[in-house]
């Protein structure tokens, strides 16, 4: 898999394979409720859909083999989730979790480990979370508090997690701690592989303005976690960060992209006459069909093993960008079902809307992103 | 071309971009072999040459060689072609009773070449015909940017003979290799503001330190490389992607960007990037004229947003 050519042949046999089955299995992998769902039917739903997918070894293909994989180009991966989001099977948002830990266990956890638990993610017999932020540590990660003391057989962890996705339904946290001193900074942070069911971990969900509760608050008490758990190198903790930072800009973007395409399509569908202006809905087309095309370029980047660093922030901000104008369009041209609208398909778009409120915040936000791509890409030195 | 035949083609360019400009550029492609690479790798010779020409801010009659050899008149090049009036991508000429009238722009050269090639709207649809110069009123364009090498072409009941066998068809393909072209010539613009910008923003000493420390300054300066960035995204799909739909939006993002950059990096040279002792206004200016050729970024936004209306599908998704 080194020319191009042969990355464009797979990714073409993958797609008609791929598509052909999910139209015979297409009733089987319905989800079972109308609309949206809740948080936790999307869940269940998001289970199925992986269990299905990769017994079927949909779900394996662009995995390495030493994690349960099937091998080749990492654009099966961008094209299954692509596919599943534009079928409406999946919420891109939960499944995209898989790409982000997924990628930071393969390098970073022992083989043994890597070989047992990715798998069970893939799978969809797990969910997993990712224990970054804390509540005096939102933009500035290497602030964080939340201590790992060596104990015995392995560490003792106490403090505070906050905007952890899906916690509540988590096994396993790839965690971020505290190992050196505070004013150590980047250098005295410890990446682990929690479980959640651990004795001293208290979990509780944070309501957000849009109504779901995808975020939580994770309380750790004197939680034992083995040595083996560690990830990296103790007090290695930021590279494992800062390495697993471009996966949250790059397939689950373009999964990202997916989702925002059919949500436009659907609002054209759904505009009464003479409500869409067409100005502003050639300009957030626009946004999107540029988006795709960065993030696109992006997943070629990957397939061909190229290192993803701080290039990736400018795929955020156009996903940021994309998205909130995508749903400020839906805002101007239904307002109707966004503002006062009671049904399940108006209580959808606002749902999405204030969702997309949240894109310039989360997973660095707006301004963090344009700090990196000042210091990193523009070389612009330090902003002090 | 293999790797290193395009380093050394890159090179010539760049060097012939840097030393010349208008007729003396055109000259310089001929020695180079830029028309050749024109017909044997289209995406190398146009994106490589017109970055290098929006960079260096010159001018040339390349683009009128995009749409020739676009409409498939390559062999004729002793005649000139009629681009299509500023802001505007229908055919610059209209066929009637009474003969043709011509609204449209020109690169200097089609003043000493003996004929143009007019594409013309007609009621049985769009034709190519060719003129004798003689019959057109040339004049120089001063306007906002005086050196940008174009001529103001009319004229009115011009009698015509030498119908070229074209379509509507013809014209669009060519109007979409054309915007691609402008397109690399904006995003060539806009890199060379950024790095004028940047320039000054690290050398440029206010309370004491540099002024790329100052946030404002730092978020500007991003927000203008993501804009450049995302142009050239569109700019690499577009060629992948091969429709006349997915060049327009190339050229609608790659116009509003180098406004957009134009603007940022105006603020960040501030003072001296409003006068003549820099070389940031030249840019600024030719930005905004290219953003009219063959449509302007409003326009093509526009149209966009009613075709999708109109046909109630988004475009065509380019596959990953």
């Amino acid at each position: 898999m080194t020319s191009a050519a042969g990355v464009a042949t797979d990714i073409d046999d993958f797609r008609s394979s791929v598509e052909s089955w999910l139209d015979d299995n297409q009733r089987v992998l319905a989800p079972d409720y109308q609309g949206n769902g809740t948080l936790d039917e999307q869940m269940e739903q998001l289970a199925k859909v992986k269990r299905l997918v990769y017994d079927a070894g949909w779900m394996r293909m662009g995995w390495p083999e030493r994690v349960g994989g099937l091998g080749g180009s990492t654009l099966m991966r961008a094209y299954l989730g692509e596919t599943l989001t534009t079928r409406a099977l999946i919420e891109p948002g939960l499944y995209s979790m898989t790409e982000v830990l997924a990628p930071t266990m393969i390098d970073y956890a022992a083989p043994e480990l890597a070989a047992t638990m990715v798998p069970a993610l893939l799978r969809g017999d797990e969910t997993w979370c990712q224990g970054f932020s804390e509540p005096g540590t939102g933009s500035n990660l290497a602030s964080l508090s939340c201590r790992a003391v060596r104990s015995g057989e392995g560490w003792r962890v106490t403090g505070q997690k906050v905007w952890t996705s899906l916690a509540q339904f988590a096994q396993r946290c790839v965690l971020l701690t505290r190992t050196g001193t505070t004013e150590s900074a980047h250098r005295g942070i410890t990446a682990l592989f929690a479980d959640m069911h651990s004795p001293g971990i208290t979990v509780r969900p944070i309501r957000t303005m849009h109504g779901a509760e995808e975020f939580c608050e994770v309380f750790f008490d004197d939680v034992a976690v083995p040595f083996d758990r560690t990830l990296g190198q103790v007090g290695g903790g930021w590279a494992v960060a800062m390495d697993l930072l471009p996966y949250e800009r790059s397939t689950s973007l373009w999964h990202r992209a997916a989702f925002l395409h059919r949500r436009l399509q659907d609002l054209v569908d759904a505009a009464p006459a003479g409500a869409l202006d067409p100005a502003k809905l050639g300009e957030v087309t626009q946004l999107l069909y540029s988006f795709r095309a960065r993030s696109r370029a992006t997943q070629h980047r990957m397939a061909r093993h190229e290192h993803l660093g701080p290039e990736t922030s400018i795929d955020k901000v156009l996903l940021a960008t994309a998205e909130q104008a995508v749903f400020d369009l839906v805002a101007d041209t239904l307002t109707g079902e966004v503002t006062i609208g009671d049904d399940s398909i108006s209580e959808r778009w606002r749902t999405e809307f204030l969702y997309s409120r949240a894109a310039t915040i989360y997973g660095g936000s707006a301004e963090i992103q344009r700090n990196i791509i000042a210091r990193r890409l523009l070389d612009l030195g330090n902003d002090r | 071309m293999d790797g290193e035949a395009l380093e050394l083609f890159e090179r010539s360019l760049d060097n012939a971009t840097k030393e010349h400009t208008g007729q003396a550029l055109d000259a310089a492609l001929e020695d180079v072999g830029w028309h050749d690479a024109l017909a044997l790798e289209l995406r190398a010779a146009i994106s490589i040459f017109f970055a290098l020409q929006g960079a260096n801010n010159v001018s040339s009659s390349a683009l009128c060689h995009v749409v020739r050899h676009a409409l498939g008149l390559s062999a004729r090049p002793e005649a000139g072609v009629v681009l299509p009036a500023i802001g505007r991508w229908d055919p610059p000429g209209t066929l009637n009773g009474r003969g043709l009238r011509v609204n449209g722009l020109a690169p200097l050269t089609l003043g000493v070449q003996e004929s143009a090639i007019v594409m013309a709207a007609t009621e049985r649809g769009d034709i190519a015909v060719v003129v004798p110069t003689a019959s057109l009123t040339l004049d120089a364009v001063s306007g906002i940017d005086p050196s940008c090498g174009l001529l103001r072409v009319t004229g009115e009941d011009i009698p015509t003979d030498e119908d070229l066998g074209l379509t509507a068809s013809d014209w669009i393909s060519a109007v979409a290799l054309a915007r691609l072209s402008v397109a690399h010539e904006l995003v060539g613009a806009s890199r060379k503001m950024l790095q004028l910008a940047r320039e000054h923003a690290r050398g440029r000493i206010q309370f004491g330190r540099p002024i790329s420390s100052f946030q404002a300054i730092r978020h500007r300066l991003a927000d203008t490389l993501v804009a450049i960035e995302t142009a050239d995204a569109m700019l690499d799909s577009a060629w992948l992607d091969a429709t006349p739909n997915a060049a327009a939006m190339a050229k609608a993002v790659a116009g509003r960007h180098a406004r957009t950059t134009a603007r940022h990096c105006q603020q960040v040279l501030a003072g001296i990037g409003f006068t003549t002792e820099h070389p940031l206004h030249l840019y600024i200016q030719r930005a905004l004229l290219l953003d009219g050729l063959f449509g302007t970024s409003a326009s093509l936004t526009r149209a966009l947003g009613e075709e999708v209306i109109r046909s109630a599908q988004l475009p065509p998704l380019l596959p990953l």
